[in-house]
C-alpha cells in the first residue's frame, strides 16, 4: 500500500481551520444545548402541568426524529416557513444545541429529582423564593450528580458536529472529503480525521471523569 | 391589655388523601418559651412544625406569627420564614457549599447582607457551637452531631425570633445527642423561643416549659413538664410514656464536655 501523507501536510492551514470549525461548532452546539437543557429540565420539574406538557412535547420531538433531519429541515425548510435567510454554521448550532438541549433536559430533570426534598425545605426555611432555592441549592447538587451522563453527550456533541458536513459547514469531516477529492488520499486524510476526533472527545471523557471523582462527595445530601 | 402571643395556631386542620395528620390543632408559643412536642410517630408533630413555617399548607385553619396571617400569599410565607429558624432531623445542611458558605447563604441571598459581614457572623456563631476550626471544610467530613450543630448555626444566622426543630436528635449516633442537645439547652437558657418536636424526654423534660402531647393528629394534653412525665392526666399520655425508658443523662454528659 502506497501512503503519502504529503498532501495532508500541504494543506495543514485548511486543516487546523476546519478542525477550528469543528472546536467552535461543539462548543457552540453545547453551550445551547446546556442552557436549553437547564431550562427545559427545570421547567419540567418546576413548573406548572401546561409547560410541562409542551415542554415534553418538545424533548419527545428532538428525540423521536433523526438528528440529520432536524439539521436539513432547519437549513432548508426553516428559511422557507419564516422567510428568513440563516447560514449553514447557525443552523447547524441551532439544530445541535436544540437536539442535545433534549437529552440534556432528561439529565437535568433526572438530576434535580434525585435532590432530596429536605434540601428544598431547608432552602425555603431560611426564607429563600424556589427560585433562588433552585439556582443555588438544588441545580448545584444536581450537575455534580448529573457530570457523568452530561459527559457522555457532550462528547456526543463533538462527533455529531460531523454530521454538519452535510449543509456544507467547512468543519473537519467536509473539508477532509474536499481534500480526498482532490487529493485521492481517502485512506491518509479520513484515518487522521478519525484521530482527531478521538484526540477531541477522548479528554472530554476523561476530564469529566475527573471532575466527577473530584466533586461527587460535594453532590450527596 | 390584649396579648399577642409570638406563635398561634388555631385549629388547623390537614389531611394526606385518607390520612388525617392534624385534626384541628390550636398552640399558642409565647416570647421565649420553650414548648417541646411530644407523642408517637406519625401522631402529627413534625407536620404541625411544617405548618408552623408554611412549609406546609394547611387545609383549613389559621397560623400567625407575630400577629401575622402566614397562610396567604408566598411572598407572606417568606417573610415569616426569615424570622423563624428551622432544624431538620437530617441536618440538611447544603453539602456542596463549605461551613462558612452554609450559614452565610442566607443572610447574603436573603437578608442581603454583605459577605463580610455574613462572615463575621457566621465566625461568631460557629465559635458558638464549637465548630469554628471547620468553617472551611465540607458538611461531608463532619459527624452527625457536629452537622447538626452546624445546622442550628445556620439557622441561627437568620437572627431569628423563634426557632422549629423537627426532631433534631433522632438520625443522630447516642454518642453525638448530648452534644447537640448542649447546645439547644444554652439557646434556651439565653431566651430563645423554640418549638421542639423530640423523642428525648430527658430533654423535655428538663428544658420544656411546657409540653404537648400529641396522638392521632390531636393534642391531647398540654401542661409544664411535672404534670406531664408525674403526673398526667390522660391515659393515652401515661401510656405513651410508659412505652419510652428514660434516655440517662446525655444532657448531662454534652454540657460536661463542652465545659
Amino acid at each position: 500500500m502506497d501512503i503519502n501523507f504529503q498532501p495532508l501536510l500541504d494543506s495543514w492551514v485548511f486543516l487546523l481551520r476546519a478542525i477550528g470549525t469543528t472546536v467552535l461548532l461543539s462548543v457552540l452546539s453545547m453551550l445551547v444545548g446546556f442552557v436549553v437543557g437547564v431550562f427545559v429540565g427545570a421547567l419540567r420539574t418546576y413548573g406548572g402541568r401546561l409547560v410541562g406538557a409542551l415542554l415534553a412535547f418538545y424533548v419527545d420531538t428532538m428525540r423521536a426524529i433523526p438528528l440529520l433531519v432536524v439539521l436539513v429541515w432547519m437549513f432548508f425548510a426553516f428559511p422557507i416557513l419564516f422567510g428568513v435567510r440563516i447560514d449553514s454554521m447557525t443552523a447547524a448550532v441551532v439544530a445541535l444545541g436544540l437536539h442535545l438541549g433534549a437529552y440534556v433536559a432528561e439529565a437535568i430533570r433526572a438530576g434535580l429529582t434525585s435532590v432530596r426534598r429536605g434540601q428544598m425545605y431547608a432552602a425555603l426555611a431560611l426564607g429563600m423564593s424556589r427560585t433562588q432555592a433552585i439556582r443555588t441549592i438544588i441545580l448545584p447538587q444536581a450537575l455534580i450528580r448529573m457530570l457523568p451522563p452530561l459527559g457522555s453527550l457532550f462528547t456526543i456533541a463533538i462527533k455529531d458536529s460531523a454530521i454538519a458536513s452535510v449543509i456544507a459547514v467547512p468543519e473537519l469531516l467536509r473539508q477532509s472529503q474536499t481534500l480526498a477529492g482532490q487529493t485521492f488520499r481517502p485512506f491518509e486524510i479520513y484515518t487522521s480525521a478519525m484521530f482527531v476526533y478521538f484526540l477531541l472527545c477522548y479528554p472530554v471523557a476523561r476530564g469529566t471523569d475527573a471532575l466527577y471523582r473530584r466533586l461527587s462527595h460535594l453532590g450527596s445530601s | 391589655m390584649t396579648h399577642t402571643p409570638i406563635l398561634a395556631a388555631r385549629d388547623v386542620r390537614k389531611r394526606y388523601g385518607a390520612v388525617v395528620a392534624l385534626d384541628g390543632v390550636s398552640l399558642d408559643v409565647e416570647r421565649g418559651e420553650v414548648v417541646c412536642l411530644i407523642g408517637p410517630s406519625g401522631s402529627g408533630k413534625s407536620t404541625l412544625l411544617r405548618c408552623l413555617n408554611a412549609l406546609e399548607t394547611v387545609d383549613s385553619g389559621t397560623v400567625a406569627f407575630e400577629g401575622r396571617d402566614i397562610r396567604a400569599k408566598a411572598d407572606d410565607a417568606r417573610l415569616v420564614r426569615r424570622r423563624m429558624g428551622m432544624v431538620f432531623q437530617n441536618f440538611e445542611l447544603f453539602p456542596h457549599l463549605s461551613v462558612l458558605r452554609n450559614l452565610t447563604i442566607g443572610p447574603t441571598t436573603v437578608l442581603r447582607l454583605d459577605m463580610a459581614e455574613a462572615e463575621q457572623r457566621a465566625r461568631a456563631l460557629l465559635l458558638r457551637v464549637g465548630l469554628i476550626d471547620k468553617a472551611m471544610v465540607h458538611p461531608s467530613a463532619l459527624s452527625g452531631g457536629q452537622q447538626q450543630r452546624v445546622a442550628i448555626a445556620r439557622a441561627l444566622a437568620m437572627e431569628p425570633a423563634l426557632m422549629l426543630f423537627d426532631e433534631p436528635t433522632s438520625a443522630l449516633d447516642p454518642e453525638t445527642i448530648g452534644e447537640v442537645l448542649a447546645v439547644m439547652k444554652g439557646l434556651a437558657d439565653d431566651g430563645m423561643t423554640m418549638v421542639v418536636v423530640t423523642h428525648e424526654m430527658d430533654f423535655a423534660r428538663r428544658v420544656a416549659d411546657r409540653v404537648v402531647v400529641f396522638d392521632h393528629g390531636r393534642i391531647i394534653e398540654v401542661g409544664p413538664p411535672a404534670q406531664i412525665f408525674e403526673a398526667p392526666h390522660a391515659a393515652r399520655t401515661r401510656d405513651f410514656l410508659s412505652h419510652l425508658g428514660w434516655h440517662g443523662e446525655s444532657i448531662d454528659i454534652g454540657i460536661k464536655e463542652k465545659t
